[in-house]
Formats: structure tokens, C-alpha cells, sequence
């Protein structure tokens, strides 16, 4: 670890984004080669490109973007990135000013992916100094952990390939980590912003919202505010000025202020924009209801499509229900226990919403890989850590090949790329339970450091 | 799993409930040995016993229902096709250059029968270096080369449309035909084949559309069938600039010239399709034979190991034992048929089965040491071909297109006798049609019976549920001597030396050796990871190599050779240095790095056991030991007990023998004799792996190479 370190501080940052980055527009310039865009993996029926040229030639063509049930993104991103997928240049690749627009989506969040991670750190150090456990813990020692998310984030083949694939999550992606810099660095505006945007793209960041209003409440991640009572008690003296703030209201209600202006905003423009094409209610329907009803059954590394092309249609809205409260039910959990670590939180969301979505893609999972890279002090002794590892390459390489036995060679069925699929929620499972388990293990430690007694082997 | 030792170690706290989950992986991982010994044990005998498990086949499609038909094909048929094997052995009919005048022949045939004639003028397609054809569509990035007139081979094609059929499925008949030099064998197929078609114009039953393709092989079986499925999947709309067969002013004029000399008006110059395919049957006829009867050989594998569905062999061995008569073989490793210890341990299992069986009645599970020796040779030459994953046949193209299609193989016992000629026309001709009549009654596409199996004999088969078995026993040590390593290495960073027994607590100044514990590994992913990249680079090195002309295998060989050791220096140096980082850490570091080498190599084999099997089978028998077994020879040398002596000796001869070109060069040795072997033989194998798309060639190159190269590395670590 420390020679990773030490690479990262003197092989420079700056290289591997650049490295990264030329790696991508190589690849953009095989594009029939490699056939991304046409893989279940990368693009679902949301993020698909395809899609999306078929809804803005729809729209060109004075129809709803909407008809034959095609298109289910937003319309604003059909105004923005629309005319990219008519637009050539001469010469180059098809899509080539699309492919540099996600490019660009992925260099910027993991811009903002870095400044979170070195904000979150510093947090982390002030909290430590205010513990006074800089000491014990060997500060020295601790990783830029946001330049290594953002590296996590940029060299992660699956960003590589969502970016490549042409799919829309780069830009979802950047959305949800904007709402979440936002809100770290406390830019109210800013933060409502990339809320708000990020929902109106897939609906499922709303739950972000709990994340968010801890962040902006009480600050960003730190040990729970027991800790700092025990240890003021300790020495008898109660510094107020070392405490970490108390829950302040005043820039949620800034902030949800900011959300309602940015939501009107971004109904109003939609509205105008579908005005002639069944106005909202048609756009809700056909985005949220889409994704509500888990409508389009084709193959993705999802659980719910081979669920629902089973059930029987009367059983049908019950287990709907059950699939979306589920996420909702461990909403509540988490966020009461992790209370004290917004961003860790979020991370857990981020997770859980890329295992039970209903169209999921390998571009959540970047997400959410990219964000565990914030983390890497604290999860330093996180268990399982090379069967994840093993299981994450295992996993994305049998799932093509999978795919492939049962769609082009005949030789095996559903069944077979399924299985890859539910080994793939199993992973993440593991990885959440063991992240959220390391995470209160490390802050078990703090406190027996803290309260003297000899470290619980029992990690 | 660090968790996992230290839980044992502290029996003071109050909580050693361990989860029994948790305690079986405990008990697993602290007997590795022990286990991992067990199960590649289990693993070898477990193939080994595979042709004595092996079940008998049987018709698993009621539908299918083979013989319950009487042969319709007579003998005014059989004159019909004596005639056109006369018209064609004729010296007259081979008097033109091209051997248009045969294909003209056939075509005049069958459209006298009323069937739908076309000619498909192909260009033979060069053999491309295409790596990942395997996961692309078979159609996808086909590019138009550069042809010239001079080369082009024509397909007559006929087609009899179904009277019950809606015409959207189609059964296919391929007679290869070389009309340049044709042997007597390739006229007699056609004849076969030209007797059952005209059968089926007559019969009323037919409910799905009949294509006789009669495929020039001058260009290789294969390539015609190939470019005519091409050409029938999916139709080019190219533009005008790519030159293809119809710009060729020379051909232009003998279609013309055709089109004036065949009457009829079922004849057109386009390209004629039926509906999807249900079943493809290849016919041959052995020209030369030193079978004691008639027999007929059976073809099946496809590329990457791929079978047809066992429903379609099962319809032709029954036919062929049950109505014909005919001898029905399977490909068989030859030389395993005369080993002696192959003998005896078919013995050894008859005389097990004896005593099980006197011991409980109800065991019959033997087979008799004969049997068994021959199961083991076609077993054998199954696993061999699929392995390869080059098609046996030109039946291999239909494979792509996901439609079953065997290759019979018709081998005469008698020569050039008017009797036997009609004879073998009639029973040839009545297997076909029975086979055509089954196939016609399907009413889906195949899919009843298994699609993964291993042949025995042509009756008995092992299914994919079996033969799992073994390979899972072989690779079963794998995690758990990864796992064992892994806890191993951080245990012992953990707990100084010697006082294991009382594990020092974690004292608060250890926080960074806690840092350092969980995620220690990635130096040694690293490594594997450069490694494998390098093996990346190794596979795509024979693209540019080939371009190079005038090269003669074994320069091309040594050329390879030179520039993958250079790559290998280069990405040593030039990346970090891996091998030499992984030495300076910890002494330990072997450990790790051997584990998440045999991680990597799990998920290798486990990938390659879908894709093919076979090759799958073949490389755990040659890597799982090596992976198992590397340990720095250092150590052993140092520890100088008559058991790390053992390993050395282990050691270095796995070390040898899983270098993939000499595993290669000691099977062709075992097989051909050591007398004739060169150099470049590997180099011309390995092209000819390429050239057919096997991912057997990926497998040699980003798998087994690096594993080979890991392991070596570990031998000669300095600890």
C-alpha cells in the first residue's frame, strides 16, 4: 500500500488521467471493432444510444419522442445531446462527437470525484486532530484517498466501457457525483442542481437526498458525536469550538428551496419542450412509469427481467412492490446507523440502487466503485477484499461469454447468463455488507482507542 | 479471511461462536494439502472413468420418431442416380477447363426433376487473423478483400419446395464436388444424394423445403459451404465499388452461355433461398477402403468444441445400425488403442464392477476391459478435436449459424462393382431419406436432446453433468489453496515469527501494518495483471508476423519467440519493474503472489470450461499441478528434507512440460513418433488455430502462457 502510494505521489496524478484518457479515444476510434453499444451490459433500455437517436429523429420529425415506446430518457437530454447523433465529421468515426462528450463527462467527475475525496479527508484528519488520536494514528500515512478514487473512477474498465459503449451513464453518472460535491463542499445551489437533475435522468438518486441533507446539516464524513462527548468527558474540559456542529436547519431548508426553483425549472423546460407531444404526464409515464414497471424484459445483469418474464401477470404488481420497497426498506436502517457519515451513505445507496434497479448497467457500477475509492483509509482492513476483486473480473468476463452461448451459439439458455447475473448482486451484497461492516469496525476502533481498551481482535 | 485465523487464535474472547459455514472453509483452508491431494486424485480417475459412466443414447424428441417409415427410395431411383454417376465419370463431361460442363450436368438433373437450380459463384476467403471472432455474430466484420477473376468457385444449388410446407424451414443436403478432379467416391455421393432428391420430388409427405447444395471443393469443403451460408444468412447489400464474382467479365460469359444451353424455366441466375434451416447432412463417399464392411464414419465437432444437437447423431446411428445395417464409427486416438496400461486398467475396473456386483447384484456399472479401451480411444479423440476447436468438416459452417449439421462418411467395402454400386446407392440413399424423413417431422428446432456432451462410441455418450464432475474435482484445489496462501502470507506479516501461539494484540502504533494487511495483495495482482497483459501482446504479435512474406515457418517461429521475450524484458523494465518489486517487499511475497496467480488461473480455466470445455479439461490436467505445486526452488533446496526434494523434481519437470509449444511437441511426439519433429510445426499449428477462430489459440496465449510464466518466476524467486 504504501508503495501504491508513494506511486500515485510521485508517478503523478496527472499521467494516469492522461493515460486514461488517450485509452479512451483509442478505443473510440475502433467503435465497429468492438461493438460496445450493442452489449446488454452497457446499454440498457434508459441509457442506450441507439434509443436516443431514435427519439430526437422522432422529435425531428414532429413526433412524440415518446411513440413505440423507443425512447425512455429525458427530453432535455434529447435538446442537448440530440443533434450529436446526426452530426459527422467527415472522415472520423460515426459518433465521434458524442464519444468525446462522455469523454468529457468522465474527466469531469473524476475532477469532482478528486475534490470531494480530498475535502472528505481533510474532514477525516480535522475530526482525528480534535480526537486528539493523530498520534495513534499515523496521519503520514493516510492516502490522498481522492486522487485514488478518482483513478479508481477513470481506469475502471467499466467507465472505460460505458464511455466507449456510448451509453447515457457517464452523464447520469456526473449528475449524482455533482449533487454530492455539491453538497460536501456547500454549495447549496449546486447541490440541488445536480439532485434534481440526477432524479429528473433515472429517478433512483432521489433516495440521495437523506445523504445529502446530513452532509449539508452536520458536515461531511466523521466519527459519530459520541465520540467526541466521551472524549471531551475524558479530559473534563468541554471545548465547544472541537465539537462537530450540531444538525443546523438552516441549509436544508436553503437547499430544498434551491431543489423546488431547480425542479420547477427543469418541468417548465420539459414541458415546453413536450408541449405538443402529451406534455408531462406523458413524459412521466414513459420515463418514471418505464422504469416503475419494469416494461422491457430483454436481458441486463439486473435480477428483475428474468423475474418478471416468469411471474404470472396477476402476481405481477405485488412483486413490483416488493422489488421497489425493498430499496426503500433499507433506507431507513442505514441512514440511522451511518448517520455520521453522509457520504459513506451515499456510496451505500449508490450500491443498492445499481444491485435492485430495474435496468441496471455496468455504468452504476463505476459509480459506485469510484466512490468506495474515498474510503480507502477507512476500509484499509476490509475483508474479502481479493475474492471481490476476483469475483468482479470473473463475473464481467462470463458474462459476455455467457451471452454469447446462449444468443449466438444456441448451446445454453437464459438460464446460463442469468446465473452470471445473480453472482453479480451476490458480489455486491458482499461488498456492501463487508464495506458497511469495515466502516463500524473502524469506528469501534476509534472509540476503544479513544476509551483505552485493548483492541477486539473480533474484526 | 485473515479474520478466520486470528477468530482461532483468540479462544479467550467471549465469542468463538463461529458460523459452522465459516468453520468448514476454516477446516478446509488448514487442510489444503491434504485436500487439493484428494481432489486432483479424484479428478484424473473421475476422467478416466468417464467411458465407464458413459450412458447409451436414445431418442430424446418424440417427434423425431426414425424408422417407424418404410424406405420409400427405390430401385428406378437408384437407376436415376446410377445414371448421373455415369454422365459424370464420363471422360467426355471433364473435357472443359473450368469443369463447368459437370456443374452443368447436375444442374440439367435437377431441373428435369422440377426443382429450383441456381449457380452461387464464390471467392474462396482468405484465412484472416480475427482473435475475438468468437464473442462477434458470425457475420459481423466481414470485409470485402481484394479478388481477382481467376479464382471463384460455383455452388449449384437446388431447391424442392415443400407441398405441405409453408416453405419457412428447409433441411440441407451438401455433397462436396470437386469437378476438376473428381474421385469416383465424390460421383457416387452425388449419385446418392441425386437418387434421394429425386425421391422427394415425388413424395407428398414433405412439410420442409429441400436444398441440395453441391459444394466446389476446390477451394477447400469447407470454404464453399461457407461462403454459400454466408451468402444465404445475410445478404450483402454492398455497394457497386466492391468487386465480387458477377463484375468478372469472364464469368459473366459462361452464365450466359449457360443460361442458352439449360432449358427450363426454373433456372435463375440469383440467388435462391428456402426457409430457416432445421438439420444440415454433409454427405461423403470414401474413395479408397480398407474397411471389412460397409461402414459409416460420423463427423460432428465444430468450432470451439462445439457439438450438433446428440438428437441428430442418435437419428443416424439408429437408422444406419437398426435399418441399414450399415457399421456406424466414430473418430478414434488410434494409437491408445494398442497401450497396454490402458488394457489393464480396463481390467482393473471390469474386475471392480465384478466384485460390486457380487457384493450387491444391483450394481451393474462395468464395462468389459475391450470396451473400455475403445471408449477411452474415441473419448480421447472427442476431447482431442474439440479441444483443437477446428470443424472436422464442412458441416463446421453450419455450427455458426446455430444449425446442427453433421458430415456421414460413407466408406464401401467393395470396389467398382455394378452390384455393390446400386447397393450402396440404395442403402446410402434409404439412410438419407429416413434421416431427411425425421428431421422433416421435427417441429421445432432441435433442442430436446444435449447439446454438451463427449462421444464414447457412437451410441454411448457422457453429458455435460458428468464430465463437469471431473473437471470440477481437478479445480477444486484452486480457491482453497489460494485462499490458504493468502491467509498464510497475512498471518505471518501479522504475528512475528515464532510466538504464532499468543497473537500479539494489535497495538494502536500497528494501524499502518492493518493499512497494509487487507490490501497487500494488489502489488501481486499487479504483477499478474502485467503478465497477463504481456500474454495479450504475445497472442496478437503472429498478426504482424504473418504479414511478413516469404516466411518460413520456423523463422516465423523464432521471429515470435525473439519478440515475445524482448516484449516481456521491456514490459519488466518499463512497467515498474514487477518481477523485481515483488521480490524486494516481503519474504512472504511468493505466497501472495502465487495465490492470486492461481486466482487468475481459476477464473481462466472456469471461463474456458464454458467456452470449450475440452481445452478446458486439457489445461487443468497440465496447469493445475504446476500452479499447485510451484514453490521457490530456493526453499526447497534449503530445506533439503526428501519431501521438498520430491517437489523440486516435480517442479522442474511441470515446469518443463506445461510451456505450452513443449506440451505441444511431447503430444505430437506420443502421437507421430519423435522422429519428424520441427520446429516449425508449432508455428504452423498455431496458425492453423487462428485461422478457424479458436479461442483454444486465446486460451494458449492469455492463460496458460502466463500461468506458465508466473510460476516459473516463483520457482526462481529469491527468498
Amino acid at each position: 500500500m504504501e508503495k501504491v502510494k508513494k506511486k500515485i505521489g510521485s508517478f503523478s496524478f496527472w499521467n494516469w488521467v492522461t493515460a486514461s484518457i488517450i485509452f479512451r479515444l483509442i478505443l473510440i476510434y475502433f467503435p465497429k471493432n468492438l461493438n460496445l453499444s450493442s452489449r446488454p451490459e452497457v446499454s440498457t433500455p434508459l441509457t442506450s444510444f441507439r434509443r436516443l437517436a431514435e427519439g430526437y429523429w422522432l422529435k425531428q420529425s414532429f413526433m412524440s419522442p415518446y411513440a413505440g415506446s423507443m425512447y425512455h430518457g429525458s427530453p432535455l437530454l434529447l435538446s442537448l445531446l440530440g443533434p450529436l447523433t446526426i452530426n459527422r465529421i467527415e472522415g472520423q468515426p460515426n459518433h465521434l462527437l458524442y464519444s468525446l462528450v462522455s469523454v468529457i463527462a468522465d474527466v469531469v467527475s473524476a475532477m469532482l470525484i478528486r475534490a470531494t475525496g480530498q475535502n472528505l479527508r481533510l474532514a477525516y484528519l480535522r475530526s482525528l486532530e480534535s480526537l486528539d488520536l493523530v498520534k495513534q494514528i499515523e496521519v503520514s500515512e493516510f492516502l490522498f484517498s481522492g486522487d485514488i478514487a478518482a483513478l479508481i473512477y477513470l481506469c475502471n474498465p467499466f467507465t472505460i466501457v460505458a464511455c466507449v459503449g456510448l451509453s447515457t451513464s457517464p452523464i447520469e453518472n456526473m449528475a449524482v457525483i455533482l449533487c454530492l460535491y455539491g453538497a460536501c463542499s456547500r454549495l447549496i445551489p449546486l447541490a440541488a442542481f445536480g439532485w434534481v437533475i440526477a432524479t429528473h435522468l433515472s429517478l433512483y438518486p432521489a433516495i440521495l437526498i437523506i445523504p445529502v441533507i446530513f452532509l449539508l446539516g452536520c458536515g461531511p464524513d466523521s466519527p459519530p458525536r459520541k465520540l467526541f462527548l466521551q472524549r471531551h468527558q475524558q479530559k473534563e474540559v468541554l471545548n465547544q469550538s472541537k465539537l462537530p456542529p450540531r444538525f443546523s436547519w438552516g441549509p436544508v431548508i436553503h437547499f430544498a428551496f434551491w431543489a423546488f426553483l431547480w425542479s420547477v425549472y427543469v418541468l417548465v423546460l420539459c414541458g415546453i419542450s413536450l408541449k405538443q407531444f402529451g406534455g408531462l404526464w406523458e413524459m412521466f409515464k414513459s420515463t418514471y412509469g418505464f422504469i416503475l414497471t419494469v416494461e422491457d424484459l430483454s436481458p441486463n445483469i439486473g435480477v428483475l427481467w428474468y423475474f418478471f418474464a416468469e411471474v404470472f401477470e396477476f402476481f405481477r404488481n405485488f412483486f413490483l412492490i416488493v422489488f421497489h420497497v425493498n430499496i426503500l426498506f433499507m433506507i431507513l436502517p442505514l441512514a440511522i446507523r451511518l448517520r455520521h457519515r453522509p457520504c459513506y451513505l451515499a456510496f451505500v445507496y449508490v450500491a443498492i440502487c445499481s444491485m435492485l434497479k430495474s435496468y441496471p448497467s455496468v455504468g452504476d457500477s463505476a459509480l459506485y466503485l469510484g466512490l468506495l475509492g474515498w474510503f480507502v483509509n477507512e476500509l484499509a482492513d476490509m475483508q474479502f477484499s481479493l475474492f471481490l476483486f476476483c469475483g468482479y473480473v470473473g463475473v464481467s468476463l462470463l458474462s459476455p461469454v455467457m451471452h454469447n452461448l446462449w444468443i449466438w451459439r444456441g448451446t445454453g439458455n437464459a438460464n446460463f447468463y442469468f446465473a452470471t447475473a445473480m453472482v453479480y448482486a451476490c458480489l455486491q451484497i458482499v461488498l456492501v455488507v463487508e464495506g458497511v461492516s469495515a466502516m463500524l469496525n473502524h469506528d469501534r476502533k476509534l472509540r476503544n482507542l479513544i476509551t483505552g481498551k485493548p483492541q477486539d481482535a473480533k474484526s | 479471511m485473515a479474520e478466520t485465523k486470528e477468530k482461532s487464535l483468540s479462544d479467550e474472547k467471549p465469542k468463538p461462536r463461529v458460523r459452522p459455514i465459516v468453520r468448514l472453509g476454516i477446516f478446509l483452508i488448514s487442510h489444503s494439502f491434504l485436500v487439493s491431494v484428494v481432489c486432483c486424485t479424484a479428478g484424473v480417475l473421475a476422467l478416466f472413468l468417464l467411458p465407464v459412466l458413459a450412458k447409451n443414447t436414445y431418442i430424446s424428441e418424440n417427434a423425431l420418431m426414425p424408422g417407424s417409415a418404410s424406405p420409400m427410395l427405390s430401385n428406378q431411383h437408384v437407376s436415376d442416380g446410377n445414371r448421373l454417376v455415369k454422365d459424370l465419370t464420363n471422360p467426355n463431361s471433364k473435357s472443359s477447363e473450368t469443369g463447368i460442363e459437370s456443374h452443368k450436368i447436375i444442374a440439367q438433373y435437377m431441373l428435369d426433376l422440377g426443382a429450383e437450380v441456381s449457380f452461387h459463384k464464390f471467392h474462396p476467403q482468405m484465412n484472416q487473423f480475427h482473435p475475438l471472432h468468437f464473442f462477434s455474430s458470425p457475420v459481423s466484420g466481414k470485409i470485402q478483400e481484394n479478388y481477382s477473376c481467376s479464382s471463384y468457385g460455383i455452388n449449384t444449388v437446388g431447391i424442392i419446395r415443400a407441398p405441405r410446407g409453408d416453405g419457412k424451414e428447409a433441411i440441407v443436403l451438401v455433397t462436396p464436388y470437386n469437378a476438376l478432379k473428381s474421385g469416383f467416391g465424390e460421383a457416387l455421393s452425388l449419385g446418392i444424394a441425386y437418387s434421394v432428391f429425386s425421391l422427394l420430388t415425388q413424395v407428398t409427405w414433405l412439410a420442409k423445403d429441400i436444398i441440395w447444395l453441391v459444394a466446389d471443393s476446390q477451394y477447400g469443403e469447407y470454404a464453399a459451404v461457407a461462403a454459400w451460408l454466408r451468402e444465404y444468412q445475410s445478404p450483402k447489400f454492398s455497394s457497386l465499388s466492391t468487386p465480387n464474382a458477377e463484375m468478372c467479365p469472364d464469368v459473366n460469359n459462361l452464365f450466359e452461355l449457360k443460361g442458352h444451353s439449360i432449358s427450363g424455366s426454373k433456372f435463375s441466375n440469383s440467388f435462391r433461398r428456402a426457409g430457416t434451416m432445421a438439420a444440415a447432412l454433409v454427405l461423403k463417399v470414401r474413395d479408397q477402403n480398407e474397411q471389412f464392411e460397409d461402414t459409416i464414419s460420423i463427423y460432428a465437432e465444430a468450432s470451439n468444441g462445439q457439438m450438433p444437437n446428440l438428437d441428430l447423431i442418435n437419428v443416424v446411428n439408429y437408422l444406419a445400425v437398426h435399418r441399414q445395417g450399415l457399421r456406424v464409427n466414430v473418430e478414434k486416438l488410434w494409437p491408445l488403442l494398442n497401450s497396454s496400461w490402458l488394457k489393464s486398467l480396463g481390467e482393473i475396473f471390469e474386475s471392480l464392477a465384478k466384485v460390486a456386483k457380487s457384493l450387491y447384484p444391483k450394481w451393474k456399472f462395468g464395462i468389459p476391459a475391450t470396451e473400455y479401451v475403445e471408449g477411452t480411444a474415441t473419448l480421447a479423440s472427442s476431447l482431442y478435436y474439440q479441444a483443437l476447436g477446428v470443424p472436422t468438416g464442412p458441416h463446421g459452417a453450419f455450427r455458426d449459424y446455430q444449425v446442427d449439421a453433421i458430415t456421414l462418411e460413407i466408406s464401401p467395402k467393395f470396389s467398382l462393382d455394378k452390384v455393390w454400386r446400386n447397393d450402396i446407392l440404395l442403402r446410402g440413399g434409404r439412410l438419407i431419406e429416413g434421416v431427411i424423413r425425421s428431421v422433416n417431422n421435427l417441429l421445432e428446432k432441435f433442442h430436446q436432446s444435449f447439446f454438451l456432451y463427449l462421444l464414447t462410441s457412437p451410441s454411448k455418450f457422457v453429458s455435460v453433468g458428468v464430465y463437469m464432475i471431473a473437471f470440477a474435482l481437478l479445480i477444486a484445489p484452486l480457491p482453497m489453496v489460494a485462499a490458504s496462501l493468502y491467509v498464510d502470507a497475512n498471518s505471518s506479516s501479522n504475528y512475528s515469527k515464532g510466538d504464532s501461539s499468543t497473537p500479539s494484540a494489535i497495538t494502536d502504533t500497528d494501524e499502518h501494518g492493518i493499512a497494509i494487511r487487507s490490501w497487500r495483495w494488489l502489488n501481486s495482482a499487479k504483477l499478474v495483471f502485467i503478465v497477463h497483459l504481456w500474454g495479450a501482446i504475445v497472442s496478437l504479435l503472429p498478426y504482424f508476423i504473418s504479414q511478413i512474406p516469404d516466411c518460413s515457418p520456423t523463422t516465423s517461429f523464432m521471429i515470435w519467440v525473439l519478440l515475445s521475450i524482448l516484449s516481456l524484458l521491456t514490459s519488466n523494465s518499463v512497467l515498474a519493474s514487477p518481477l523485481a518489486c515483488a521480490k524486494a517487499t516481503q519474504e512472504k511475497e511468493w505466497a501472495l503472489v502465487k495465490s492470486v496467480t492461481i486466482s487468475s488461473v481459476f477464473i481462466g480455466l472456469g471461463l474456458m470450461s464454458v467456452i470449450n470445455f475440452a481445452t478446458a479439461e486439457i489445461g487443468a490436467l497440465l496447469m493445475v499441478p504446476m500452479c499447485l505445486l510451484a514453490r521457490p526452488l530456493k526453499l526447497d533446496v534449503r530445506a533439503g528434507t526428501l519431501r521438498s526434494f520430491c517437489r523440486l523434481i516435480c517442479n522442474l519437470v511441470l515446469g518443463h512440460i506445461a510451456f505450452p509449444p513443449a506440451a505441444f511437441f511431447l503430444l505430437k511426439g506420443m502421437l507421430d513418433g519423435f522422429g519428424n519433429a520441427n520446429v516449425g510445426d508449432f508455428w504452423m499449428w498455431v496458425e492453423s488455430l487462428w485461422a478457424w477462430n479458436s479461442a483454444t489459440y486465446l486460451f494458449i496465449g492469455m492463460v496458460q502462457l502466463p500461468c506458465w510464466v508466473l510460476c516459473v518466476s516463483i520457482l526462481f524467486h529469491t527468498c
